[in-house]
């Protein structure tokens, strides 16, 4: 649901560190052609050296079979891991929604003689985190721990890989939380417009499915333990290590967590998503709230489309650049209308979409629908100008630093890499490939994507001034899966100036 | 689940750097601080694992100091300083950093205002000369149509979205204006709707001449500099601003005065589904007490800081009374903070029925006490979050930036995980009692549902 990512905590601060581990940069790349050579320094261990601009990317793989990435970094005392499989929960069986979830929820719910409390106590005594999370096409773990007791720390994750318990009691604390998710998301804006959308876009796909008082209900431990060994396996598995740690001492730490996991195994493929034609009347979902939610979804180009990288160029003019975004501009600076207005750009194996979305009053919603109508027909018609051209790659290369200045984000950013197949060089030829980017690109691309009538409009709240509607539903009463919270995230992201009276 | 008006309750906010069994390498990352003739201060955080550093100007102005009538102007203003200066022309102040490869934000507290960029470390002296220049030649146009007013229906919007479109958020500002009866934290940050609308573009030049000076402001780096480097450029920069010809400002800071009675708020909302129970009681802070503040720290760890804690375990675990139990405060404000007591009722649970058994947990550990091995437990985990806390350079600048804002010091960071391993068993209990004693007031806060007739008062 909501908590897609489920984290044990042995220290609070540790939230934070570890969010970011299923975050994949929405970019990508050409093929590789790595300058690598090999480590002299080790004997036991093939080890390549990357010397890249970013990082220094050591890749291996282990005596147990395990293909890890590990950077070195030795100034602070802290090590991040991360790990993860490309099966996700679009591969839940029918009727057992929420499974994937449930078998994530409990990896740090008790394993080998420690239950649920020992297990948490032993990871405060460790100061470690460890947990696990999945999306509709992937499953991740993630620890972080203090390199003083690696040794330790990863001797419990070994434990909760190989003998998870997967205890009655957390299993049905897991589903006390979910039947309440259910519930509460009903009137979750985010949640609804996500769940409209996908009712109108890929009603049959199993990216559309959601979970459901029966199918939590129906989920049983065996269930679980079956599922675990279904996902967790050794085909296919990525590590990636961030931290003071050599291969030869990590090599054997993740054999002993990893290695015992079932070689494989199989599982029906996930069809490509097409999308349904858009609707060209916005969806709205009615819900008591002075403020509506406008979303907006269209397809968008795949990760290994040549046109990728002109897209994320163009996103960052259009609506992806905070305040020098046009939506920002025009529908919050110039006429006051929103707090906050983004878009995106979102790929996958299965799905790539081009998606914004922000709030407005519902007395404004209609004005507000319109001026980014006649913001999506401008730049189809005029293109985007020689300054923001280049402003947007001065941003898009300029901050890319910025992504390298933690371990937990040089770790994410090493799976994100992994799990697209991007080419260990990626990040060294990134801003090359943004700076590659032309005029002519970004304007072809404005006038193929971005037309108004490839959008379909979801509107959830009580907004005047919406002209023509072409479905109007009750909150509740379709189907969806769990994407509600993204665009919230995203805006927040982007959104400069962003005043927090409550920050703490 | 919940989401709290005040970020940091649950959570208890943990800040410090390194131990002092420091070896080479962490002496030369160990921070130091300095003051510009002006009496500006500063601080310089060197973290060498990336090309780039966080740049940030804490202003020790915020919601507590604002006069009456005009709540919300410290952050309507906070967005006023992106707009234009005599060199900086209209909303061009975001489009230099952005074209200079940076990251940019603000942000606003009762008792603070912050702005930061992070950059590419070559642009560092850039970052300051733009701050320089918002701090000494901002131009707030009085034009009716003009920008102040157009950002004003922006904070609206905000605070619809942030306020009241939130049940939880709608509830826990009523409860902190019942909690803060004369004190001016008893308005949200961002204002009353009716205040902010009514404010003017004089308002915030006012606000501007008052606070914005660099005695009244703190600068903190974080990133791939050297204390020296800093200095040099904070120097040429920061430095040439004069001192400002008036009087230093008295802050809206005061003495919170004991709750008169206890009382309970109940918000029935139609978008709430989960119905949920809090207590707020007035307790201490960082600032204002930090022994008693670190021990309560602990003890609200032990009492109900996450799984392993014994309202959780009590309560959700054992008696599947709750599906959430919780205990934290929000000890990072200057003066007296609220400890907050929380939970929400599995079905068929009513709020009294959560209530007593909440209580009864509270009652048993008042009496008997921690065991030595818990609080053992939470002590390191907090000590420990501070190690975790340097993998982030952006969250290390903001815990100097706040603690010094606030009117802590560089050594209240340094020496937290040292400070908060000294608090004992008898300290961390002692600390609890204190604050829920039998004679003490509180607000109590029920979030229902809107036709759910939950008699429970």
């Amino acid at each position: 649901m909501m908590n897609k990512f489920k984290l044990g905590l042995g220290a609070s601060v540790a939230v934070s560190l570890l969010l970011a581990a299923c975050q994949v940069p929405a970019e990508t790349a050409d093929t590789t052609t790595a300058m690598d050579v090999v480590a002299p320094d080790s004997d036991e261990l093939a080890v390549t050296v990357h010397e890249g601009d970013f990082a220094t990317i050591q890749q291996f793989t282990t005596p147990g079979g395990i293909s890890v990435w590990l950077v070195e970094e030795p100034s602070i005392p802290i090590m991040a891991l991360r790990m993860a499989w490309e099966t996700g929960a679009a591969t839940d069986p029918e009727g057992l929604e929420g499974l994937t979830n449930a078998t994530t929820y409990m990896m740090n719910e008790g394993a080998g003689d420690l239950d649920s409390l020992a297990f948490a106590t032993r990871m405060e005594e460790l100061n470690m985190s460890f947990g696990c999370g999945s999306d509709n096409e992937a499953t991740y773990c993630s620890a972080s721990m203090l390199t003083d007791n690696a040794d330790d720390a990863m001797g419990l994750v070994a434990l909760a890989m190989t003998e998870p318990r997967f205890d009655t009691d957390p299993i049905e604390r897991f589903k006390r939380e979910e039947l309440i998710g259910i519930r509460t998301r009903e009137t979750n804006d985010g949640y609804l417009a996500a769940r409209a959308r996908d009712q109108a876009l890929m009603p049959d796909h199993p990216f559309s499915r959601e979970t459901s008082e029966d199918s939590i209900t129906a989920i049983t431990q065996d269930l679980i333990m079956a599922r675990k060994d279904q996902i967790m396996v050794q085909d296919g598995l990525l590590v990636t290590a961030v931290g003071a740690m050599s291969p030869d001492e990590l090599a054997p730490l993740l054999d002993a967590a990893l290695s015992g996991l079932p070689e494989s195994s199989e599982l029906p493929a996930i069809q490509d998503v097409t999308l349904n034609a858009p609707l060209q009347a916005p969806i709205v979902v009615d819900l008591p709230q002075p403020q509506s939610l406008v979303s907006f979804t269209a397809t968008g180009p795949a990760r290994d489309d040549p046109d990728f990288f002109g897209a994320y160029v163009l996103n960052y003019t259009f609506g992806g650049g905070g305040f020098e975004s046009r939506l920002m501009k025009d529908l919050r600076v110039e006429k006051g209308l929103t707090y906050g207005v983004s878009t995106g750009i979102s790929t996958g194996d299965h799905l790539n979409t081009w998606r914004g979305g922000g709030r407005t009053k519902n007395e404004s919603a209609g004005e507000f629908i319109e001026g980014i109508k006649t913001e999506m027909n401008d730049i189809v018609a005029n293109g985007v100008t020689e300054q923001e051209l280049s402003d947007a790659k001065a941003y898009l290369t300029g901050s890319y630093p910025l992504s390298f200045d933690s371990n937990s984000k040089i770790a994410s950013n090493l799976m994100g890499v992994r799990l697209e197949e991007l080419g260990v060089d990626y990040f060294d030829k990134r801003n090359s490939l943004v700076e590659a980017v032309t005029l002519d690109d970004v304007n072809r691309i404005a006038a193929e994507y971005l037309q108004p009538e490839n959008f379909t409009f979801i509107v959830v709240g009580e907004p005047d001034g919406i002209e023509e509607t072409a479905l109007t539903l009750d909150a509740g009463e379709v189907v969806t899966l769990d994407e509600a919270g993204d665009m919230e995230e995203h805006e927040a992201e982007e959104t400069d100036a962003m005043p927090d009276p409550d920050h703490g | 689940m919940r989401a709290f008006l005040a970020g940091g309750l649950v959570a208890t906010v943990a800040f410090a750097v390194a131990p002092a069994q420091a070896d080479t390498a962490e002496a030369e990352a160990a921070p130091s601080t300095f003051e510009l003739s002006n009496g500006m201060e500063v601080v310089v955080i060197p973290d060498h694992r990336a090309p780039v550093v966080t740049h940030m100007v804490w202003y020790k102005v915020g919601a507590v100091d604002e006069d009456p009538g005009k709540s919300g102007i410290a952050h309507l203003f906070e967005h006023v300083m992106f707009k234009e200066t005599d060199d900086i022309g209209p909303e061009e102040f975001t489009t230099i950093v952005q074209r200079n490869g940076g990251q940019l934000n603000a942000f606003t507290s009762w008792d603070y205002t912050a702005y930061y960029e992070r950059v590419a470390k070559q642009h560092l002296e850039k970052m300051m000369e733009l701050e320089v220049e918002r701090m000494t030649d901002l131009i707030i146009n009085d034009d009716p149509e003009g920008p102040f007013i157009s950002e004003r229906d922006v904070v609206k919007e905000e605070r619809r979205q942030r306020i009241d479109s939130n049940p939880g958020v709608i509830l826990q500002e009523q409860v902190m204006s019942a909690l803060y009866q004369d004190h001016p934290y008893h308005i949200t940050v961002i204002g009353n709707m009716d205040e902010v609308a009514a404010l003017t573009p004089q308002d915030g030049l006012d606000f501007y001449k008052k606070w914005y000076t660099p005695s009244e402001a703190i600068l903190v780096v974080a990133g791939d500099v050297t204390a020296d480097e800093v200095r040099t450029l904070a120097e040429k920069t920061y430095g040439q601003v004069e001192v400002a010809s008036t009087e230093i400002p008295t802050r809206g800071w005061q003495e919170v005065q004991p709750l008169a009675e206890t009382q309970t708020i109940e918000h029935r909302d139609p978008k709430v589904r989960q119905p949920e129970w809090d207590r707020w009681y007035l307790s201490t802070s960082y600032q204002e007490d930090k022994e008693f503040a670190y021990a309560l720290d602990v003890a609200l760890d032990v009492l109900g800081g996450g799984r392993t804690s014994r309202l959780y375990q009590a309560l959700v675990e054992d008696q599947k009374i709750a599906v959430s139990a919780s205990a934290g405060a929000w000890l990072s404000l200057h003066d007296t903070a609220p400890t907050v007591l929380s939970a929400s009722p599995s079905d068929g649970v009513s709020l009294d029925e959560l209530e007593a058994a909440y209580m009864a947990v509270v009652a048993d550990v008042l009496e008997n006490g921690f065991t030595e091995a818990e609080v053992e437990r939470s002590r390191n985990s907090l000590a420990a979050s501070a190690i975790y806390q340097r993998d982030s350079q952006a969250s290390m600048a903001n815990n100097y930036g706040q603690t010094l804002a606030i009117g802590g010091s560089i050594e209240d960071v340094l020496d937290y995980p040292d400070d908060i391993r000294a608090v004992t068993a008898d300290d961390a209990i002692a600390a609890l009692r204190r604050v829920l004693a039998e004679d003490k007031n509180y607000i109590e806060a029920h979030l229902l549902p809107e036709e759910e007739s939950q008699d429970d008062e």
